[in-house]
């Protein structure tokens, strides 16, 4: 019986290290994004920055575009994934190429001058990272970008409005 | 047999062991676990920038040698969707969480619950939704949601049935009828950055220089954003008497108050749910009468009656209704005029 009771405690816990390892195997590595990698989250920051730059107001980066596209490339935008995959890929070569570096390390000139080239030669992924960079920037905070509602305050919307109702005003029913 | 037995027995036994195991895994290590999961990465560090840092998360997000199944169950079926890699847009606390974090805010900040508790503030469902005076004249609607139940996670058709002003109306979750509509959290942001808080001191509780006017922690739940909005980009409208603007208090705390205090899309004061102070009482914030979380208001007309009355009335003892708008009397937009009907008499001088 001593025998038995050494295996039952043994198996739990097991079974806890476990369940341990498997969540802890669940977590996507180094990279702090949900589907791309650490490299290619810098990337799509750096085309997002160049598509809206910060001014006196705060820009894509600021209001974290790349954050709400790496979000909804785990949901509706999951058809979308190939593209980014090859597309971040092609700005990379295409800015070796050019400058002989990666597009995060050039110079914000530089890197609208590859984008430049982009918009060209990869004409869908461009409008593709176009549309939901602005999505990103202007949309709702809930899905992932606009962070702290920077567009809103840029473009002067008051949020949230404020909208009573009014109370008591409706013919008896009956 | 005996063979099958014990392995079965072991199997059940590892099945069992695997989720506490797991949830004390993470459990220890004050979060820092739970960030290996990319979406809590945020939460965790907004946690531990936060006034409450000192605060271990198994305070309100329970502890992992709790008998309680519902609990494992929950930590299971979150692990399961993130191994689906079925993300969600946002962390966000279930409503019955939201109900039950209402015990450690309890635990800590007594006085205060127990003035929200005294105060409408702690309105139940059953009270707002099934209002038989309101229902009648309003028919219910998902906007109620924005202040009542703001962390309901469906519509009103889930919440209050039938959805129409002839009634009668019960509720469908009937689970949360004696559950506040309005809990902590609807005017409180647990996971914001700040520097952690001592306890306000005697001096912080009294008007002067060192009067503690808010907390980091007031923001209000946005419902449609599923986002707090805190009280600094909370905007304070301009309030109107016709086409004049009316004076108002420069206290933030008060842009709380009108996201759902708030008047018709007119902005005029006294429509919809407004109660912008008018007449007498003009300028003054709503704080100045109202006590931060029980609303009382009674013993506030002495901080300033009747030193600074007009007429030397014990203005305690006047018809003050506020229950009805349409009185002249009401006491947000009172004004001399009001009661003098025939004109309103000169100043009398005071004899020291």
């Amino acid at each position: 019986m001593p025998n038995s009771r050494r295996q039952f405690l043994g198996a739990g816990l097991s079974a806890a290290v476990a369940g341990s390892a498997i969540s802890c195997g669940a977590s996507n590595g180094a990279s702090p994004w949900r589907f791309f990698t650490a490299e290619e989250g810098r990337t799509v920051d750096a085309i997002c920055d160049r598509i809206i730059p910060a001014d006196r107001d705060p820009g894509a980066k600021e209001a974290r575009a790349v954050n709400y596209i790496d979000l909804q490339l785990t949901r509706p935008f999951k058809r979308y994934r190939k593209a980014y995959r090859e597309g971040i890929a092609a700005v990379d070569a295409a800015s070796r190429k050019k400058f002989g570096g990666r597009f995060v390390e050039l110079p914000a000139g530089q890197q609208t001058e590859v984008l430049a080239d982009i918009e060209k030669s990869s004409a869908a992924f461009f409008e593709l990272i176009l549309a939901h960079t602005r999505q990103g920037f202007y949309g709702d905070p809930r899905h992932g970008g606009n962070r702290n509602r920077v567009s809103w305050k840029m473009l002067g919307v008051p949020f949230p409005p404020i909208r009573g109702l009014e109370r008591y005003d409706q013919p008896k029913v009956g | 047999m005996k063979k099958i037995l014990l392995i079965s027995a072991l199997l059940i036994a590892a099945l069992v062991l695997l989720a506490p195991g797991a949830t004390f895994y993470y459990e220890t290590g004050g979060g820092r676990r739970c960030t290996s999961c990319h979406e809590m990465q945020e939460v965790y560090d907004q946690w531990h920038s936060s006034p409450h840092r000192g605060v271990g998360c198994e305070k309100c997000h329970g502890w992992a040698l709790t008998l309680e199944m519902s609990f494992h169950l929950n930590n299971a079926e979150r692990a399961w969707t993130h191994l689906r890699g079925d993300l969600p847009e946002r962390v966000r606390f279930p409503h019955r969480y939201v109900q039950a974090i209402q015990e450690p805010c309890q635990s800590c900040h007594r006085q205060e619950f127990a003035s929200w508790q005294a105060g409408p503030h702690s309105a139940t469902y059953t009270r707002i939704f099934l209002d038989k005076k309101h229902n009648t004249g309003n028919m219910p609607m998902d906007d109620c949601l924005r202040c009542h139940g703001a962390f309901f996670e469906s519509g009103i058709g889930d919440l209050v049935s039938p959805v129409s002003r002839t009634g009668p109306w019960r509720l469908v979750p009937a689970e949360l009828a004696n559950m506040p509509s309005m809990p902590c959290l609807t005017c409180h942001q647990m996971h914001r950055q700040g520097p952690p808080l001592r306890k306000t001191d005697v001096a912080g509780r009294v008007p002067g220089p060192s009067q503690e006017i808010t907390r980091p922690s007031l923001a209000f739940f946005d419902r449609r954003t599923q986002q707090y909005i805190p009280l600094q980009d909370l905007p304070l409208p301009v309030m109107l008497e016709g086409t004049r603007a009316v004076k108002m208090s420069p206290d933030r705390r008060q842009a709380l108050c009108y996201q759902c205090h708030a008047p018709v899309a007119n902005m005029q004061v006294a429509s919809g749910d407004d109660r912008t102070g008018l007449g007498v009482h003009e300028g003054i914030s709503c704080l100045a009468c109202h006590a931060q979380h029980g609303e009382q208001t009674r013993a506030s007309c002495a901080s300033c009656h009747p030193k600074m009355s007009n007429c030397g009335l014990d203005v305690e003892k006047m018809d003050t209704t506020f229950k009805s708008t349409d009185s002249q009397h009401n006491i947000h937009w009172v004004k001399c005029a009001g009661c003098h009907t025939k004109g309103v008499p000169k100043k009398k001088e005071r004899i020291s």
